[in-house]
């Protein structure tokens, strides 16, 4: 009976990665209207890793943005090799990071701004209701893009220090510094 | 011990968080608007406008809408460039005399403000070959609210005011 309920998950699975693939081709292929259902599918994931790297809401809107007009034009790029959803996370995982670089620069010209407003707000430690998320938006910026590439999302700190473009030991370092910081918000701070 | 139980607690927490959260506006038809320009652009305009339109271009793309309702986007558009234009000059001249005896925070805000003016000149120039183009629009908009931002912010920031 498991058996039977576990092949029916899988073929669902399969039925529905080759929908996907269907409506990449034909995105491919210029059908505006397969890439919007295809932005249906996926705003989901694609924003809520925006959000939680840029730790702002009206930034990760503009983020996402970005990442699906990018991917209209990188679509081309994708042969099929790994799941769609995945190589789609890993195009967002650039696309975000970079566009938080460009925000970034451009805010902190403007008014030397060093972090998001979240960071500035108080932060209640408590350990019977953790919203992990709130946490992670108050994380400064640097802490919170790699406690999300490597916590959240598996990256290792090689693969983080490409893509931001700091050092290994400094992608090891801010991990630290957030999860210091999570840990006393969280509670469990050492005394 | 704490660190143990932080570790366990983290773990779990990482566990549960939500793998999709939806964008609390519809964040298509920007994206569908920004794909028809595209489209129908001849050229990137990038390098003939400078460095500014580069920095425009990073900020604002296509997201913006909410600065300018499609709606608010009439036939005269080459007349709500200089309108906006006036109304910012207006209001940025009447925000500076507002200021005139008051010390600003930061020294280079004038600096700033003359980047922004920069920056705020070749959207305009940008506007003269393309006055149709909306995204320019809106960055100049967004520029301009810039400007307002920086002026109220360097002279009266929220700090003060508690």
């Amino acid at each position: 009976m498991l058996n039977s309920q576990g092949e029916l998950i899988e073929a669902s699975d399969q039925f529905a990665q080759r929908a996907t693939l269907t409506l990449v081709e034909s995105a491919k292929r210029g059908d505006r209207q397969a890439y919007q259902q295809l932005y249906q599918q996926h705003v989901g994931k694609v924003y809520s890793l925006c959000l939680r790297l840029t730790g702002d809401r009206a930034l990760a809107e503009d983020a996402t943005q970005e990442v699906f007009l990018q991917l209209w034009r990188k679509l081309d790029n994708y042969r099929g090799d790994s799941k769609f959803s995945t190589w789609l996370h890993s195009v967002t995982s650039h696309v975000c990071i970079s566009y938080l670089r460009k925000q970034k620069g451009w805010i902190k010209r403007m008014f030397n701004i060093e972090d998001t407003e979240a960071m500035y707000e108080v932060a209640e430690a408590s350990t019977s209701e953790v919203d992990l998320d709130a946490y992670i938006r108050r994380l400064p910026e640097r802490a919170r893009v790699v406690f999300v590439l490597h916590a959240v999302e598996g990256y290792r700190h090689e693969d983080i220090a490409d893509m931001t473009g700091m050092a290994v030991g400094s992608s090891k370092a801010q991990f630290h510094r957030a999860k210091h910081l999570l840990q006393e918000w969280m509670g469990y701070e050492e005394h | 011990m704490k660190n143990t139980e932080f570790e366990k607690a983290l773990a779990v927490q990482l566990e549960q968080l939500p793998r999709e959260q939806q964008p609390e506006r519809d964040l298509w038809p920007g994206i569908e608007h920004a794909l028809n320009r595209q489209s129908h652009a001849p050229l990137e305009p990038t390098k003939r406008n400078g460095q500014y339109w580069g920095m425009a271009a990073a900020v604002a793309m296509v997201g913006m809408l909410s600065w300018f309702g499609v709606q608010q986007i009439g036939p005269d558009q080459d007349d709500l460039a200089a309108r906006l234009s006036a109304q910012h000059q207006a209001q940025k001249q009447a925000l500076l005399a507002k200021f005139t005896d008051q010390p600003a925070l930061t020294e280079n805000w004038q600096q700033q403000l003359k980047e922004l003016d920069d920056a705020a000149m070749a959207i305009r120039k940008a506007l003269e070959n393309d006055p149709d183009n909306m995204a320019m629009l809106q960055m100049l908009q967004q520029v301009y609210q810039q400007q307002i931002d920086l002026i109220e912010k360097v002279h009266a920031p929220k700090w003060q005011q508690i």
